[in-house]
């Protein structure tokens, strides 16, 4: 009862019952990288997941980290979703990514790097530490091939500081001519006698930064390359000595117009206010720990970067190298062996899939499930004499793409081929305009997204002319079409011919074409404009059918959950008596566990082999339940500032298959991160709980599902949250 | 094929709109997709009689592309019709070769009630609801950019429609050169249209009561359709279910409606003039019942096509619509009905018996049956022009159901039973007839002028004439015991006529009973 009166008036967007976002990404990266701590993971894929955590990190500080840096600079002063300012955000966040940062070296230093060299793999870590044949090998390999890519630059009264490049490995020395007395001047800049300067020279991302070495039979010696080229410094400056050299590595604020996310109109806002941005600002520093003072004194000056944005790194800088190392060939049995995608039994490979889809919708669950069948719709249809038109949207494919080849495939056969490609998609801008160009050259009618909003959403839509008339077949996912990422990425798709979702399709494509919206929807709910109603519709109703006594349940899998609108219907949902599920893998904004407000809504994550990326919503709605699928998380980017779509799955057999993925990854006790009321995040608590791993149980049911052959296992793979949405 | 796919082209006001069906005898027309773009043409023709030259671009780009679409339909046939912003256009002709030559499409210049009878049969074809609500008195209020079209049932016939100058791009335009404030717009719409329905009314409702409005239009439709707004959105609302609604909107402003609904502030602004122009219709006529079919006039380009190519069977006669509407106004300019029906009578026993000679079809004994009836409304204006007063009379009242050819067809037989036949190449002014038109002119003229003839007295002496053609006579016999001397008398100056364009002698023939 006491409950109850206090759920009457809270107030549901009370800052305290949020946390701020960049500090639940942090936490995110943390499950990560507990990941390279867990024990019971194999060696080296538990180095490739302190490698992500590395790349996740810099890309985090690149958008994140450098948004609240402006926001400050402006002196921007409104608050989060949990109340902070930028200021205060960045102070905490610089404590934790200083504690993070630590943690990852621990991790690499106490139990990866021991571990190696006990499974035969030896990182030098000091070029001092190299027997002497092994340091010729080295300074023979430094004049062959690392010497002539190099660009040394000298600092002086002639020559100013030179660009050091954002996420670029670069190692600083001072040098002092040759036959002057040592007098090191604060500065290094001073004429006179005994000058000593400022030199860099950046370690060639061309070259592989691990370089093999001699060593021992039956093992194998690796070192990094920026050793290689501090031991053989004094070749770059012939008339100098080397006082000191170190490496060092900056990051800088990436260009503001691809920092497209939550902050976006705010910082036009602030593009305002800047009188004069400083381009490219500093926002990070690693330098070795142990570095030279004077050294970095004269670095911290050029690159005018405050103390607490230097970090002191005991390790090599850029632990994304061990992505490399991973790759380093005879440690199989330290690696988990690649899982096969299994065939999907409604669509058997040569099987008409048109013929297929018009028995029935069809559920495919990826990476579980081949991706196989969704190039092979393409493929299909570009050969089909009695198919009209194929549209698609495009946000990130892979490098060669079987679908884009099918797609021009088509359009040289005459079909009307319409492709919105995404150029917006982040980090991927250039490739995009590469194969765009190519699908335009085969005759495809190419858009190129749409103003002021990215196309987020994953549709393909084939028109074919049938002796009964037209019909449309319609494909939906939550993951992009990617044949790559496909193997990697937990994603849903459905293939469905019902004529409501191919009335939709037809008008989505109509709406990106840059027609009007159409009149109405039938089944498709689509961002920005309608999604986010959607949702509040139906979070809503949930509530009402509580309020009065009705079962009523919500069970939400997204990625990330951060849109206050949303989090705080969930909070109402709450306190009417709804039980709320969520499986969100990173960011989650929403706290658990508050009397009244959030004591009904658990939230867990889940970090595994595989990358979880569907985007599932399940409605109890009063027994008669919906289920949703699409592209969005309840973010506002997402919601306000995307198209994105949204789709039912309808089939009751195929509801059931969704819902059991729920069902499944509710009851994960392996991989599963819980949300606790303080708002950190523990494995689940296996006591008298069965070992359950979700994605290794959906694997093995694709194995019997798909009736193939062989044992398969997993892949282990994990791939950056920012640069991969 | 069996399943044919059309393309149904609007140029309208304020949007391109093409719709792409499937039409077959089996499943009927099916609507398989809808593209729009939002183009205010109307704009520039209600404010400076002309399309300015980037908007015949922008017209062009998007019918190009609207071809392209069609392409990938393979579509077997199209029409695109253009309305009111290309017809009051001074320079439609040249907008409409530009276009031809660019785009490849082919535009055809709807006239008001050409378009009103199109959006009239693209309701007619949603059926059974149609045939329902029309039993009980019913206006359709069509409303246009550029103009509202009222249309009213008696019964299950339509007799009478009025075109009145409201249409909510012009009213819109209109309410924003005297600078209203929004919450005035509710009263000045009010005001506007209830000057002009007073009108409407007093001259054609007087006794009769209207149950059900029938709306047909861009945005309230919709609206209504929508199942978010109205829970069971079946497209049918009560009086008092309106104007719940339109509480709710009355006092916000246009992005709010935008924002609410989902729609473009352009869409939100032309939807909230025409809920209010709606509210005053409703409010005037007292109705109970809205209907919104949700049609658009491409449903009816698609249904005349549809029609015209036998692939579905009417259920609504239209015919009898036209000749409904023919018998009101030879109603309101006081035509005698007695004489009307006697000379239609006897002109379709003449046309039915030459059908051998003059090779007409059923379409042109239609315009007969018009011409007759309307025969005498010039009388209303002068009895010494009776002809020029007529001819004006029909070009100037809305015939719904008639194309503008038509009804000028009309128009001039009616002309040219009092007045002297003007030939084909003997015409100097700017004529809109082509030959084959003319032809038919002169034909249905030289009809009329005998069945006219023979009711010289205006006493139909021959309302049970016979006729039959015996080789190059047609006979014309009745059993009246009347006297028909002046009809046999001064005959001879209305058959010359007759036999100029049958070479077919006409004799008249008393039969003497006994």
């Amino acid at each position: 009862m006491a409950e109850k009166k206090q759920a009457e008036k809270p107030d549901f967007k009370n800052p305290e019952y949020y946390a701020n976002r960049e500090l639940s990404w942090l936490q995110f990266n943390s499950r990560v990288l507990s990941e390279a701590r867990d024990k019971t993971i194999p060696l080296f894929e538990r180095i490739k997941f302190l490698s992500i955590t590395a790349s996740n990190l810099d890309e985090f500080f690149m958008v994140r980290v450098a948004s609240l840096k402006d926001m400050v600079n402006a002196g921007y002063q409104k608050k989060d979703i949990a109340g902070m300012t930028p200021e205060e955000q960045l102070k905490k966040l610089n404590k934790e990514t200083h504690q993070l940062v630590s943690q990852q070296y621990s991790t690499y230093n106490r139990s990866l790097l021991p571990l190696l060299r006990q499974k035969g793999l030896t990182l030098i870590e000091r070029h001092e530490d190299l027997s002497r044949e092994q340091a010729k090998y080295i300074d023979r390999y430094f004049e062959d091939n690392v010497y002539p890519v190099l660009t040394p630059m000298a600092v002086d009264s002639s020559r100013p500081f030179p660009l050091i490049r954002n996420k670029s490995l670069n190692i600083g020395a001072l040098l002092k001519k040759k036959g002057l007395t040592d007098k090191k001047e604060k500065g290094g800049k001073k004429d006179g006698e005994g000058e000593v300067e400022f030199a860099t020279v950046q370690v060639p991302s061309v070259l592989s930064r691990i370089v093999t070495i001699p060593s021992n039979e039956g093992e194998t010696t690796v070192i990094l390359l920026e050793e290689i080229i501090e031991r053989n410094m004094n070749k770059l400056f012939l008339n100098y000595d080397i006082i000191c050299a170190h490496p060092f590595r900056i990051m800088r604020n990436a260009d503001l117009s691809i920092e497209e996310d939550e902050a976006e109109d705010l910082l036009k806002e602030i593009e305002k206010q800047l009188k004069k941005r400083q381009w490219g600002e500093a926002i990070r520093l690693e330098v070795e720990d142990g570095i030279d003072k004077g050294l970095l004194n004269i670095i911290k000056s050029e690159l005018k970067i405050a103390q607490e944005d230097i970090y002191a790194i005991r390790g090599p800088l850029d632990l994304t190298f061990c992505m490399k190392l991973y790759g380093i060939e005879g440690f199989d049995d330290l690696k988990v062996k690649a899982y096969t995608p299994q065939p999907v039994k409604e669509l058997p490979a040569e099987c008409d899939i048109f013929e297929e889809i018009r028995k029935g919708d069809i559920l495919l669950h990826h990476p579980y499930q081949s991706f196989q069948p969704v190039v092979d719709f393409i493929k299909q249809a570009a050969r089909d004499p009695k198919v009209l038109a194929i549209k698609q949207t495009l946000y990130r494919v892979s490098g060669n793409s079987p679908i884009i080849a099918a797609l021009a495939q088509a359009a040289e056969n005459g079909k009307q081929v319409s492709v919105l490609v995404e150029l917006k998609a982040r980090f991927d801008e250039e490739n995009n305009i590469v194969w765009a160009k190519m699908l335009e050259k085969a005759g495809c009618h190419v858009i190129y997204g749409l103003v002021g909003l990215k196309t987020h959403s994953k549709i393909t839509l084939v028109v074919r002319r049938e002796d009964d008339g037209i019909r449309r077949y319609v494909h939906l996912g939550t993951g992009n079409y990617n044949d790559a990422t496909a193997k990697l990425y937990t994603d849903l798709g459905l293939f469905t011919c019902s004529e409501p979702m191919g009335e939709d399709a037809t008008a989505v494509f109509n709406m990106l074409s840059g027609y009007s919206e159409p009149l109405n929807w039938n089944k498709l709910s689509l961002a920005p404009l309608w999604l986010k109603d959607k949702f509040l519709f139906l979070i809503n109703r949930e509530r009402e059918h509580a309020k009065e006594g009705r079962p009523a349940k919500i069970i939400a899998k997204m990625n990330s959950l951060c849109d206050k609108d949303i989090i705080s219907a969930l909070y109402k949902a709450n306190a009417a008596g709804v039980e709320i599920h969520l499986i969100i893998r990173g960011i989650c904004c929403l706290r658990t566990g508050i009397p009244g407000i959030s004591d009904r809504i658990t939230v867990r994550s889940i970090v595994g082999n595989f990358l979880e990326h569907s985007r599932i919503f399940y409605f109890e709605n009063n027994g008669s339940d919906e289920l949703y699928l699409g592209s969005a998380d309840w973010m506002p980017r997402n919601l306000e500032r995307r198209v994105e779509i949204l789709f039912p799955v309808e089939k009751e057999a195929l509801k059931e298959k969704v819902l059991h993925i729920l069902e499944c990854q509710l009851s994960d006790t392996v991989k599963a991160h819980v949300l606790k009321p303080d708002g950190s995040y523990d494995k689940v608590d296996k006591r008298g709980k069965a070992h359950y791993n979700s994605q290794e149980a959906f694997c093995e049911e694709a194995v019997l599902d798909g009736k193939s052959q062989g044992k398969s296992q997993m892949e282990r793979v994990f791939i950056p949250e920012i640069h991969h949405e | 094929m069996a399943v044919r796919t059309f393309a149904a082209i609007d140029v309208g006001s304020y949007e391109l709109a093409m719709k792409i069906f499937e039409i077959s005898k089996r499943n009927g027309i099916r609507e398989i997709d809808l593209i729009r773009r939002g183009i205010e043409l109307g704009t520039d023709t209600y404010n400076t009689g002309k399309i300015r030259n980037e908007r015949v671009d922008e017209l062009c780009g998007v019918l190009k592309e609207f071809a392209e679409i069609m392409d990938s339909y393979g579509v077997d046939a199209y029409k695109a019709y253009g309305t009111s912003a290309i017809r009051e256009t001074e320079n439609t002709i040249i907008i409409l070769d530009q276009i031809r030559n660019r785009t490849g499409i082919q535009i055809e210049v709807l006239n008001n009630s050409e378009q009103r009878f199109l959006d009239y049969k693209s309701i007619a074809s949603k059926g059974e609801g149609f045939l329902q609500i029309i039993e009980k008195g019913t206006i359709i209020i069509d409303i246009g950019g550029g103009s509202i079209q009222l249309s009213l049932f008696d019964k299950d016939t339509l007799i009478a429609t009025q075109n009145i100058r409201l249409g909510v791009l012009r009213m819109r335009e209109r309410l924003q050169k005297l600078a209203a404030r929004t919450n005035h717009y509710e009263e000045l719409i009010g005001d506007m249209v209830s000057a002009q329905l007073q009108m409407f009314k007093k001259m054609y409702l007087r006794e009769r009561e209207i149950k059900n409005i029938i709306i047909v239009d861009d945005y309230v439709s919709n609206i209504i359709q929508r199942k978010d707004i109205f829970k069971e959105a079946t497209g049918y609302l009560t009086t008092e279910e309106f104007m719940r609604f339109v509480e709710g909107i009355k006092r916000k402003g246009t992005n709010e409606i935008a924002q609410k609904f989902g729609l473009s502030e352009e869409n939100a602004s032309l939807m909230f003039h025409s809920v209010f122009l709606i509210k005053s219709i409703v409010e005037v006529l007292e109705a109970e019942l809205l209907w919104a079919p949700g049609v658009s006039l491409c449903d009816g380009i698609a249904y005349e096509y549809a029609e015209n190519n036998r692939l579905i069977t009417p259920e609504h006669d239209f015919e009898k619509d036209i000749l409904a509407c023919a018998l009101n106004i030879s109603k309101r300019y006081m035509v005698s009905k007695k004489r009307s029906e006697t000379i239609e009578y006897i002109s379709l026993v003449i046309f039915d018996s030459m059908k051998k000679i003059h090779g007409l079809g059923k379409r042109e004994r239609l315009l007969l049956q018009l011409a007759a009836q309307l025969n005498d409304c010039g009388r209303y204006i002068s009895l010494v022009n009776v002809g020029e007063s007529s001819y004006n009379i029909i070009k100037a009242t809305e015939i719904m159901g008639l194309s503008h050819q038509e009804q000028e067809m009309v128009a001039n037989i009616v002309k040219f039973n009092r007045m002297e036949f003007s030939y084909y190449q003997d015409l100097t002014r700017e004529n809109t007839l082509d030959k084959k038109n003319y032809l038919t002119i002169a034909k249905l003229t030289a009809i009329l002028r005998v069945a006219t003839g023979m009711d010289r007295s205006h006493k139909q002496k021959f309302k049970d004439v016979q006729a039959r053609l015996h080789e190059r006579e047609l006979i014309l016999s009745t059993d009246t015991l009347e006297d028909i001397t002046l009809e046999k008398g001064l005959l001879t100056a209305k058959t010359r006529f007759f036999e100029e364009v049958f070479s077919v002698k006409v004799s008249i023939r008393q039969k003497r009973r006994l």
